[in-house]
């Protein structure tokens, strides 16, 4: 026979212990395993037999019938239910003759593999008689927590009705936080334990596959801390899983722990939301103490209720949340709206946008622009912060209430941004938005030094779990406080609805440029047919007016042949407008070929083509120094064209003309400009000099389309540079271009 | 003195025909002048068909050609021309309203000997004209012909 006894495990790591296979039960009870295949006894606690007067060996093997024929109809339309497996279910109360006489007992039932797992256990004298005695405080619990709003209000109604129902010395809801720690935010209690009130639980105290049972068992019990194991027999070599089983036998660590808390009895329910561990409601007694499986059933139900409700008023307060953020999201899209570019709707109102997260900082980043509002980190530390995020998180959203946990660098800016919410828009342009909060100095009562969770006994290699429960104060850094669902789901919203500006925008920025190619196209085709069907009526009309004038002078009066000079000067006036405008359009479409060009040489060549306008007049030039430039040459030609023959002129008046020219070198540009000392304009009327037909004087004082400066400005700005330009009434007056300067060129 | 060959001008505005006429006539040309009115037509003149196939003039000093023309247009003209073995050492002078840059690069591509945006002035126009008749018509000397 092979008599499955708790072997002597190596503590090293409680995480690594099987505690689902010990092979043995608490004393408070008999377990059976019955093989499904034949319903034939496979296991047995040893106990067994003693309670029942039998030989162990008369047990196993034996049909469950024939052992226990009072259970075997309930045993068998337990089986028969759909949906049978998993935890533990309270079968009936049932009374058997046992050696000591006849004794009730609770039967539950469970599945391990391909067996089912009875369990026995006798009812306490002090037991509740029945459900009926249950109801009134399962009604009046839920009629309180009906009644009651807050969360914490709810928790203290649960420890104060679970207490009440199982008479344990203390009764704490303990809430696990993201890392698995856990923390005691409601209790009730007698003065035989003290209070665990707010304190705080290393994650370690309970590990990964203790929570692993408590989410599947949702309830264990402990009567008896100092209990002595009862090993389960079998013929079989393999374990018998005991994860359901409500009798199982814990981890002689947790008993330690148990022992070095001062509790000898502990009983644990599991609140699971959605299916995961929230929290436990966790029992002590100072001394060994049993509650009745019918009892221990009723916590379970009432503890489902309350995680029920839990959950409904978190989803309310969430959902009240929601309902906010939600309309301050509406704000934030109606100002986008109201904005040609829509990121200022978002720094015009940094408000809201901070509300929206409940943020005390934020930060929008698009491309090289920052722009930070509220308490913020240096704009140097938002760059380096986003540059580290978008290497490491590539993820929309990302949050956390612990930066300098992940970017140790935020610790210089903890106090303004512990908390860090962002999203991200565009990762290409690297458009970010960020919410920041700060860091909340918080003092954690840790139950016991978290750090030391166990302690080493010295020459063994052995761990036990610690021995002090003292309170032991920890002030957290760099913390703020988490950001909530809510919170987050708005950002995220936010940041769809800002994906959704984005892509809306390069989808209409792609079709107004196609739109402009078109109309581009369409004026090319208008200038087209302007040059040739306009240009050839007006060229007709001096044409023919010439031929009047030159062969029919003879029938023309003195004032005939001035109406037909008249004629002649209108339409070549006309003719010339339009080839000046053809050129202005031209200017825009054709595309520059620029490179070096000789300026001094350039402005020596125009002067020369203008002697003929200069004629006898006695002009002064004075050419300073021109740097060379790199240009469109035919282009840059025709600035210097249009800007000399305008001071040749408006110098017309002056007995002494004198027309400068020169550079000089700014800040990455370089400026050119020429003064003359001519008729000048009024400064009040600078603002039309360089538009399109604008002209400053009669026609008879001074010729001209008003096209020339138009076109200047036009190439100056297609070489990106800038055009001005500062004069008096008859005071002269200094025309100014610049062109930038080209890498690789000086 | 060699024979004066004829200008042959391919133009379809009247005004405009009338115009370069006058202008020529001031230049005192000898030259006759022939005017076609249609893209197709200056091809059926120069390539003797139609109503030109007996035509006993030589071909022409000069072919003053409009861009835009009815039929088969300016450039395709141009085009035909200068691809022709023959014809193509014939001077084909440009004569237009357009000053789009287009024109006149495809113009010069296609081999064009030069290229006159008609200018709005009447003096210019004159100037223009006799200036291109004279140079084509008189003074450059045609390549030494193979053939016909």
């Amino acid at each position: 026979m092979n008599v499955q006894t708790p072997t002597d495990l190596d503590l090293t790591a409680c995480e690594r212990e099987p505690i689902h296979i010990p092979g043995s039960i608490q004393p408070h009870g008999i377990l059976l395993a019955v093989r499904l295949p034949d319903r034939t006894i496979t296991y047995a606690s040893v106990n067994t037999a003693a309670l029942f007067g039998l030989d162990p060996t008369a047990v196993l093997g034996r049909p469950f019938g024939q052992v226990l024929p009072v259970l075997a109809r309930a045993f068998e339309a337990d089986l028969a239910e759909p949906g049978s497996e998993g935890e533990a279910r309270y079968l009936r109360a049932v009374t058997l003759q046992t050696a000591a006489g006849e004794r009730a007992f609770d039967a539950a039932l469970s599945r391990a593999g391909d067996h089912a797992v009875l369990e026995l256990e006798e009812i306490p004298g002090n037991a509740v008689a029945s459900l009926d005695a249950l109801y009134p405080t399962l009604r009046r619990f839920v009629d309180q927590l009906r009644t009651t709003t807050t969360i914490d209000g709810l928790c203290r109604v649960a420890a104060e009705d679970i207490r009440g129902l199982t008479g344990f010395d203390r009764v704490l809801v303990y809430r696990f936080d993201d890392q698995w720690n856990g923390t005691v935010i409601a209790e009730d209690r007698n003065d035989n334990l003290p209070s665990y009130l707010d304190l705080r639980f290393p994650a370690s105290d309970i590990p990964a596959q203790a929570r692993e049972l408590y989410r599947r068992n949702r309830l264990r019990i402990i009567p008896d801390a100092n209990y002595t194991p009862v090993p389960i027999e079998s013929h079989d070599s393999a374990p018998l899983d005991l994860s359901d089983s409500v009798l199982r036998s814990v981890s002689p660590v947790h008993l330690e722990y148990m022992r070095n808390m001062g509790t000898m009895a502990s009983m644990s329910i599991s609140i699971l939301r959605e299916g995961a561990l929230w929290g436990l409601i966790s029992c002590h007694n100072k001394d060994p103490r049993r509650v009745s499986l019918q009892v221990r059933n009723a916590c379970d139900f009432l503890t489902q209720i309350f995680s029920l409700q839990l959950e409904a008023r978190e989803n309310t307060i969430l959902a009240e949340n929601r309902i906010r953020l939600r309309s301050v999201q509406a704000q934030l899209l109606a100002h986008m709206a109201a904005e040609d570019a829509f990121i200022d709707g978002l720094l015009k109102h940094p408000s809201e946008l901070m509300r929206l997260a409940g943020a005390e900082g934020a930060a929008i980043v698009s491309g090289d622009h920052c722009w930070r509002m509220g308490e913020t980190p240096s704009e140097s530390e938002v760059q380096a912060l986003l540059a580290w995020l978008s290497r490491h998180h590539k993820e929309d959203v990302f949050a956390t209430d612990a930066l300098a946990q992940h970017f140790p660098a935020a610790e210089a800016y903890a106090d303004k941004a512990s908390g860090l919410l962002a999203i991200s828009i565009s990762k290409r342009h690297a458009s970010y938005v960020l919410w920041f909060r700060p860091e909340v100095l918080q003092t954690v009562k840790w139950g016991g030094d978290p750090s030391k969770p166990v302690r080493e006994v010295a020459g063994a290699q052995r761990l036990h779990p610690r021995r002090s429960f003292e309170i032991w104060k920890e002030t957290v850094r760099g913390r703020a406080l988490a950001w909530d669902a809510s919170e987050i789901e708005a950002v995220k919203e936010l940041r769809t609805a800002l994906v959704g500006i984005v892509l809306r925008r390069a989808e209409e920025l792609a079709e107004l440029s196609s739109e402009l190619q078109r109309s581009n196209k369409e004026l090319e085709a208008f200038s087209y047919s302007v040059s040739h069907d306009l240009r050839a009526p007006f060229r007709h009309i001096v044409g023919y007016s010439e031929l009047l004038k030159k062969q029919e002078a003879d029938h023309l009066s003195e004032r005939g042949r001035r109406y037909v000079d008249t004629i002649i000067e209108s339409a070549y006036t006309a003719g010339t407008l339009v080839d000046n405008l053809l050129s202005f359009s031209q200017m825009g479409r054709t595309s520059l070929k620029p490179r070096r060009v000789d300026m001094r040489q350039l402005v020596d060549e125009v002067r020369q083509r203008l002697a003929m306008d200069v004629g006898e007049r006695r002009i002064v030039w004075q050419i300073g120094d021109l740097p060379a430039a790199v240009a469109d040459p035919v282009m840059i030609r025709l600035v210097f064209e249009n800007l000399l023959s305008n001071a040749v002129k408006y110098t017309r008046p002056r007995d002494n003309a004198r027309i400068e020219i020169g550079a000089a070198r700014g800040d990455g540009e370089t400026v050119f400009f020429v003064r003359d000392n001519g008729v000048g304009f009024d400064m009040a009327y600078v603002g039309k000099l360089f538009g399109v037909f604008q002209r400053l004087h009669r026609m008879e004082e001074f010729e001209g389309t008003g096209i020339g400066l138009a076109n200047v400005r036009r190439i100056v700005e297609r070489h990106g540079g800038r055009t001005w330009a500062e004069g008096a009434l008859d005071r002269g007056a200094t025309f100014y271009f610049s062109l930038p300067d080209i890498e690789g060129a000086a | 003195m060699p024979e004066l060959k004829p200008i042959l001008l391919v133009e379809d505005n009247p005004k405009d025909i009338e115009l370069t006429l006058a202008a020529l006539e001031q230049s005192q040309l000898a030259n006759e002048v022939v005017v076609v009115r249609d893209g197709a037509e200056a091809l059926d003149f120069l390539y003797r068909r139609g109503p030109h196939e007996s035509r006993n003039t030589s071909d022409p000093a000069v072919v003053l050609l409009d861009l835009k023309l009815p039929k088969i247009d300016g450039l395709e003209v141009l085009e035909k021309v200068k691809a022709d073995p023959v014809l193509r050492h014939t001077p084909v002078v440009m004569l237009t309203s357009s000053r789009e840059e287009s024109d006149v690069v495809r113009s010069y591509e296609l081999g064009v000997n030069a290229f006159v945006v008609k200018p709005v002035g009447f003096r210019e126009f004159f100037d223009a004209i006799q200036d291109v008749g004279v140079f084509w018509a008189i003074l450059n000397e045609p390549p030494p012909r193979n053939g016909r």
